[in-house]
């Protein structure tokens, strides 16, 4: 395979099954045409504009966590390995990559004559320092790294990572951190890069405001040819009903995050656009804190899944974009499984297990046991229009079993420190628990794990959680994580309410959008393959 | 003079220290850790050992009373110190980026507003009870009445959605000011009109318009000469009143039209835990009400005689 193939962008795929048996991945792949993708080559002008919901705050590795960031920074920067928009692994600067036998070493093949922005050419030194420079504690993606000893550079072209321990989720959260050039990163420093970056992408960056719009211009040299359009815009638009309005006037073709569930509905009935519906990676849970006493009991929050018809608040506040949680990955997860425990809505259910665990009526209707109320205050985040009805809807459903849900509202910073530290008693996500890139259970549900909002802690789980990642072939490691799920539906740390769809809109002004979609956000990676009708 | 003007610049100076030091013991109280926001909302394992060498790079880790000298003392130097959230960008270059859009927003909402309320609220005082008077009422009590979120929707859906003359938001041409300067002048519109209406009806009864006219001056002068140049005296209060709120009055504007200016800066900071930037805006704005109001007092002096300084 030709290093400059005329096979644009990504043509090439990482088949599952050949990681499975540790075999070398080659640049085949599958080709953009079977994949619904369609676009002339050459140049035909014009400016795609998108739009986001916050200021994009910085612009290199680091701030690749942020959905409306990551959109920007993958036009600019590239890296070895992309979990694309059908949740496959797609080779991007890297050609093909080799496990070795004991899993303790990667091996990656690059793709050669590649260049950056400043016209200097991409090699394994960058590859290594990259890697090692962010793997650096201080860094927010410094975890993604977990396991790495050092980047080992066999020649040009060649780059092995070394590991100090197995972690099968490596090259999945690793591989997505762009990467930077050596020599302009070592005289700008992080914080520096953040602000004027350079990659191998098919765009550079040519104004960055952060808080109303980035402008970025075509890259001519970018090696899969140049992009479609001149220009690519993101503007960032607080107000979701503005951000239809500008949908429908033309002002922008796109948008990364989503309008409201009542705009989705009209937009689905425009001919004039394409409105793409995919699940989100985590459901919305209430994750509770299993460190208290009245929730610490898995029978009291078994009931109150019992107690909660969440086909009624998908239905009611989702206008019924969104199919009732079984599990804590999402359906669309590789490793996710529908054989577990099922919770439906059955009142009279909740009360006799409650009854069973010692529960009994009080004089307020509410629930006690050996002088404790059965009480909890749920905190969500401030001014959330989208998730607080959700809260309120489920404090109503909880109370009709003799269950007290008390709603308080602070700043996300607030909730997730307060979560973490136990010293909040619950609240209402949708992240944390299931990453397409990878699962993250050690990190989510593991004892101790930094995000374990919970503070669940469960012996079996731990030892499933260290046999997965100890296991880097996808089907050995899948009856691990099915496990995982089956015991996480019946302790049931969080309440897991539904797998929630977001409708992202594109006009159909926007050509080459690819046919089949299960995973929104990558959509945005590749402007460059779109063009403007 | 130089007495009264330096007992007033301490004065200001003690408020702007008094303030800087509430601001900053505030937004240490506030719960939360602005590391947290870093990690893309959970979506990232992060391990204590990350957490703490990230809160050592920014400082965090030290003594509060360490964290505030080190934050004053490099204020006094002219150097606000570095966003956390936006980490490599000097604070001062986020204010100098959002000062001008909500001063321009500001300047010209302020403009349209006086150029409008002041002949309207004078014409409703000397016709009082006529049709002028009434519009203006009605016009006065829409303006205060009509919350800026919604009449900046209704704006965007009449003049972006349905006419397609002016753009939704953002600020790529001139016309992407007409929205939002409408929509801050309505409010300042209606306000200043109410004031300039009422404090000329207090005055045109009074004795010495009553003996400008009975020495046979024409009512038009006895209006601008008497009586308008005194009634100008509560609207120039009011308008350095307003200063104070161009911070929290463009908040709402800033949002709905998605304009990079001080009042979202302000906000999105204080929600992120940004506290470089937030303790920043607050000293900035506290310097600014001061100055104002310094202004103002001197102001009232040119357009009051009886009050100036000897």
């Amino acid at each position: 395979m030709s290093p400059k193939s005329k096979e644009p962008f990504f043509a090439r795929r990482l088949s599952r099954r050949r990681f499975m048996k540790h075999s070398v991945y080659t640049a085949a792949g599958v080709f953009v045409g079977s994949q619904g993708l369609s676009f002339a080559q050459g140049s035909q002008g014009g400016t795609i504009t998108w739009m986001g919901h916050q200021e994009v705050a910085g612009l290199g590795p680091n701030d690749i966590g942020a959905d409306v960031q990551a959109s920007v920074i993958f036009n600019v920067l590239n890296p070895l390995i992309h979990v694309n928009h059908l949740t496959d692994t797609e080779m991007v600067l890297a050609r093909s990559v080799t496990l070795s036998d004991d899993q303790l070493a990667y091996t990656f093949e690059l793709e050669q004559g590649v260049l950056f922005h400043d016209g200097s050419e991409f090699t394994a030194e960058d590859v290594k320092y990259t890697y090692e420079t962010y793997a650096e504690a201080g860094n927010t993606v410094a975890s993604r790294f977990t396991g790495m000893r050092e980047v080992e550079v066999v020649d040009k072209y060649t780059a092995v990572v070394h590991m100090d321990s197995i972690n099968a989720a490596f090259l999945r959260q690793a591989g997505e951190v762009p990467i930077v050039p050596r020599a302009y990163h070592e005289s700008v420093g992080v914080d520096g890069f953040r602000t004027a970056p350079i990659g191998t992408g098919a765009f550079q960056v040519e104004s960055w405001s952060p808080a109303s719009a980035t402008v970025l211009s075509a890259f001519a040299d970018h090696f899969r040819g140049a992009p479609l359009v001149d220009t690519i815009r993101l503007d960032v638009v607080p107000e979701a009903s503005v951000r239809t309005i500008a949908l429908l006037t033309g002002e922008a073709d796109a948008t990364v995050w989503p309008v409201s569930v009542e705009d989705n509905l009209d937009f689905m009935e425009n001919p004039d656009f394409r409105v793409v519906i995919t699940n989100w990676n985590s459901p919305r849970h209430i994750p509770l804190n299993t460190r208290l006493p009245q929730l610490s009991d898995k029978r009291v929050r078994q009931a109150m899944m019992f107690a909660l018809d969440r086909q009624r608040i998908v239905d009611e506040l989702e206008a019924g974009f969104g199919t009732v949680a079984t599990s804590h990955l999402a359906p669309h997860n590789p490793y996710y499984t529908s054989d577990v425990k099922q919770y439906p809505y059955d009142p009279e259910q909740a009360r006799a297990v409650l009854e069973e665990a010692g529960w009994t009526v009080g004089s307020d209707g509410i629930r006690e046991k050996d002088g404790m109320r059965l009480s909890f205050t749920c905190t969500t985040i401030s001014g959330d229009q989208t998730r607080r009805p959700m809260a309120e809807l489920a404090q109503i459903f909880l109370r009709e079993v003799g269950v007290e849900m008390l709603l308080a509202e602070a700043p996300v910073a607030s909730i997730l420190q307060g979560m973490r530290e136990g010293t909040l008693e619950a609240s209402l996500f949708n992240w944390t628990m299931g990453s397409t890139t990878d699962p993250n259970p050690a990190g989510t549900i593991g004892t101790g794990g930094g995000d374990n909002f919970t503070g669940f802690s469960n012996p079996e789980m731990d030892a499933l959680i260290a046999e997965g990642l100890s296991v880097v072939d996808p089907e050995a490691r899948k009856p691990i994580y099915e496990r995982t799920q089956q015991l996480y539906a019946e302790e049931m740390p969080a309440l897991l309410l539904h797998y929630n769809q977001g409708a992202l809109v594109f006009s159909n002004e926007l050509q080459g959008l690819p046919e089949e979609i299960s995973n929104s956000l990558p959509i945005f990676y590749r402007m460059n393959e779109y063009s403007k009708g | 003079m130089s007495t009264y003007l330096t007992f007033r610049i301490l004065k200001g100076f003690f408020v702007v220290v008094l303030i800087s030091i509430l601001t900053f013991v505030i937004m240490r109280l506030m719960p939360g850790d602005p590391v947290f926001l870093l990690l893309g909302d959970g979506q990232i394992s992060i391990t204590q050992e990350q957490i703490d060498a990230i809160r050592a790079k920014w400082g965090l880790d030290r003594p509060l009373i360490e964290q505030y000298f080190v934050w004053a003392g490099n204020l006094l130097r002219g150097d606000f110190g570095e966003s956390l959230i936006r980490a490599g960008v000097p604070v001062r270059y986020m204010i100098a980026e959002a000062i001008p859009v909500t001063l321009t927003l500001n300047a010209f909402a302020l403009a349209l507003a006086l150029v409008v309320a002041l002949p309207m609220g004078i014409a409703a005082a000397v016709r009082r009870n006529s049709p002028i008077d009434y519009v203006t009422n009605v016009v006065s009590a829409f303006g205060i009445a009509t919350p800026n979120f919604w009449l900046a929707l209704m704006l965007i859906v009449i003049f972006a959605l349905q006419l397609g003359w002016l753009p939704p938001f953002g600020l790529r041409t001139w016309q992407g000011y007409v929205l939002p300067v409408l929509v801050m002048a309505t409010e300042e519109m209606a306000i200043l009109m109410r004031i300039t209406r009422g404090a000329i009806l207090e005055l045109l009864p009074q004795d010495f318009v009553r003996t400008a006219r009975s020495k046979g001056m024409p009512d038009r002068r006895v209006l601008w000469r008497h009586v308008v140049s005194n009634a100008l005296l509560p609207v120039v209060t009011v308008v350095g009143f307003r200063v104070a709120f161009i911070l929290s009055g463009t908040i709402v504007v800033e949002t709905v039209f998605a304009l990079p200016g001080i009042g979202r800066l302000f906000v999105d900071s204080v929600l992120r835990l940004d506290y470089q930037v937030v303790q920043s805006l607050v000293v900035v704005f506290a310097v600014l009400v001061v100055v104002v109001n310094l202004l103002t007092d001197l102001v009232y002096a040119l357009v009051d005689p009886r009050i100036r300084m000897s």
